[in-house]
């Protein structure tokens, strides 16, 4: 960066340029859009992103990011406490949630074992899964790691910990998406959808 | 199969080309590093989603094309199977900007305008090619053979490139992990997903490479006589990297003969073998930290007269293995897939005295579609040369055409 551009402003744009998908072109114009922009958005900005780290914490419950702990989810009494989906990332609760079919509970992982980058079962909030399965009162445990090597790795592991506890394992339905069609899926998916396939 | 229409933008050093293309033979020629090979590269490239030539696909953009701005490479063809279906095919490389990572290249394929993944390309066009550094296949490292194995097998069956793509992410994945149990961050019991995982992978590939062994070696022995007027027998060792290595600590040995290739295993046989020997060495795996056994170790060895061609072998003979090889991968994916594959000759007839020459050119008289490259015509057999089109190209460029004689 040139001499002629002020340091604060060098320092926002190597800031935003650490950011995922934003590179250097992005960070400038978004720098010196703010630069020019009205005092109370970047105020709000900041304020923002401190409160980002500050005021949000792992739910004790389910390790899902919360304010308040434990988390809405978890606190809520109209919720079925028997049953638990286990995800990768907090965002799959959200996707879970959209379906607007599931009334139990969740429980985080924050990511899927994969030695390559370094990250075994002890990274993981698994040991916390097994002790709220073994405190009782759960029925059954639905996984929901995504279907790849990493999350069927991340799966067998869970059911090898939990295997011991009685509780009921379950595993998401692999297969055909809803609206395809048959002769442009892949054999890989349809040679699954083919081994899981359901009775009429 | 062949292709009816190729199109290139920024490969190599086309900055644009729209083709149609004749079947029977086309014989590409020009002086060198006019851009005679970069076709023959472009139609491999859109068979198996990697170049013969380089690891980097980088380089196959242009080089002319502008870097500092945007900067990609498209390559698509329109081909037709022996049924008369049309395929369109594309791949599109983009650089792109990430200030993470610097600049990382997207390779996105379609097929008839639809996204797909790499190992739903491999096959729709299937392609043979012949390279003067084919001698490799006997004098070089074996991975130079596993490759000739992947290639051909991934080309004409499914299920091997989806073991193939399941084994390398497990092998990438055990070695971290053996590493990891080395250093004691984490527990021998955290193996059992990746050993279960990389043996019924492992057990497809050496099935599948123990077929393709079988069929090749028919047809490559029977070819072999042709060439050395029945004077020499060429056979296939093929050594499967577990159970040959079973005693001797990993290290291959040349003396052993290999698998019978007449005793077909089947790939559950195999794994079941092959977990039983992970499970005997896993102290060892885990002090070297890394995987010790499996199809990354196979070794094939090309035998003549059961003398092993690349130890003992002269450079003629190696050619004449190599040959004996490539003529049967190209009937053997006819008899496979039940109609030609495309072949692509790169200079390899200048390689060849006149009698195999004329052996190969007759050998592959009935191909639906062949692209040959050569500096100089003349070597051709007159009758080879009135059956084909004639292309000379010129910086990039296709300057005149001539049909073959009707």
């Amino acid at each position: 960066m040139s001499k002629a551009v002020p340091q604060p402003v060098t320092q926002l744009i190597d800031a935003l340029s650490r950011l995922p998908g934003v590179g250097p072109k992005t960070a400038s114009r978004l720098t010196y859009y703010l630069l020019r922009a009205p005092d109370e958005l970047s105020q709000t900005l900041s304020s923002a992103i401190s409160d980002l780290k500050t005021k949000t914490r792992y739910c004790s419950v389910c390790y899902n990011i919360t304010e308040d702990d434990p988390c809405a989810i978890c606190s809520d009494s109209g919720r079925d406490a028997t049953q638990i989906v286990v995800v990768e990332e907090p965002l799959d609760v959200l996707a879970v949630e959209r379906t607007g079919a599931f009334q139990g509970r969740y429980h985080v992982l924050h990511g899927a074992i994969s030695p390559v980058d370094g990250i075994g079962p002890e990274a993981l909030r698994i040991r916390e899964l097994v002790r709220r399965v073994e405190a009782g009162g759960v029925l059954e445990v639905i996984v929901a790691t995504n279907p790849g090597m990493e999350g069927d790795a991340t799966s067998m592991y869970l059911q090898r910990q939990l295997a011991p506890t009685g509780v009921k394992l379950t595993r998401l339905a692999r297969g055909l998406p809803t609206g395809g069609d048959l002769e442009y899926v892949d054999s890989v998916t349809l040679l699954r959808a083919l081994q899981g396939r359901n009775e009429l | 199969m062949h292709i009816e229409h190729l199109s290139l933008q920024n490969f190599r050093n086309y900055a644009r080309l729209e083709i149609s293309l004749p079947s029977g033979p086309i014989l590409l020629h020009g002086s060198n590093a006019q851009g005679k090979t970069s076709l023959l590269e472009a139609i491999y490239y859109l068979a198996t989603a990697r170049s013969p030539y380089t690891t980097s696909d980088r380089q196959l953009i242009n080089w002319h094309a502008d870097r500092d701005l945007f900067s990609f490479a498209r390559i698509g063809a329109e081909v037709i199977s022996a049924k008369r279906v049309l395929n369109r095919v594309e791949i599109t490389l983009t650089e792109e900007v990430d200030s993470l990572n610097g600049t990382r290249l997207n390779k996105e394929i379609r097929i008839n305008g639809v996204s797909r993944r790499v190992m739903d390309l491999i096959g729709q066009i299937n392609v043979v090619m012949f390279l003067p550094q084919d001698l490799t296949l006997v004098e070089g490292p074996p991975a130079e053979r596993r490759r000739y194995m992947n290639i051909t097998l991934c080309q004409t069956d499914a299920a091997y490139t989806t073991a193939l793509n399941t084994f390398e992410k497990t092998l990438a994945q055990r070695n971290a992990l053996l590493k990891r149990i080395a250093e004691r961050e984490a527990g021998p019991d955290q193996l059992v997903f990746w050993n279960e995982q990389l043996t019924v992978a492992g057990g497809i590939i050496v099935a599948g490479r123990q077929r393709l062994l079988r069929e090749i070696e028919i047809r490559a022995r029977r070819i072999h006589h042709d060439l050395t007027g029945g004077a020499e027998d060429l056979e296939l060792h093929y050594q499967p990297g577990f159970i040959v290595t079973a005693n001797n600590s990993g290290q291959l040995s040349f003396d052993v003969p290999g698998l019978d290739l007449n005793r077909q295993l089947d790939a559950k046989e195999v794994a079941a073998q092959f977990m039983a020997r992970l499970t005997a060495i896993q102290g060892e795996e885990i002090a070297r930290g890394m995987t010790l056994l499996g199809p990354q170790r196979d070794e094939l060895r090309l035998m003549v007269n059961g003398r092993d061609l690349g130890l003992f072998g002269s450079r003629g003979q190696a050619r004449t293995g190599v040959m004996a090889l490539k003529i049967a991968e190209l009937e053997w994916m006819r008899d496979t897939i039940g109609e030609w594959p495309i072949l692509l000759l790169d200079e390899v007839i200048a390689e060849l005295d006149s009698n195999r020459r004329a052996y190969l050119l007759n050998r592959i008289g009935g191909v639906s579609q062949a692209l040959l490259t050569t500096t100089e015509p003349d070597i051709f057999t007159p009758d080879f040369l009135q059956k084909s089109t004639r292309w000379h190209i010129h910086q990039g460029q296709i300057i005149s055409m001539s049909s073959p004689a009707p």
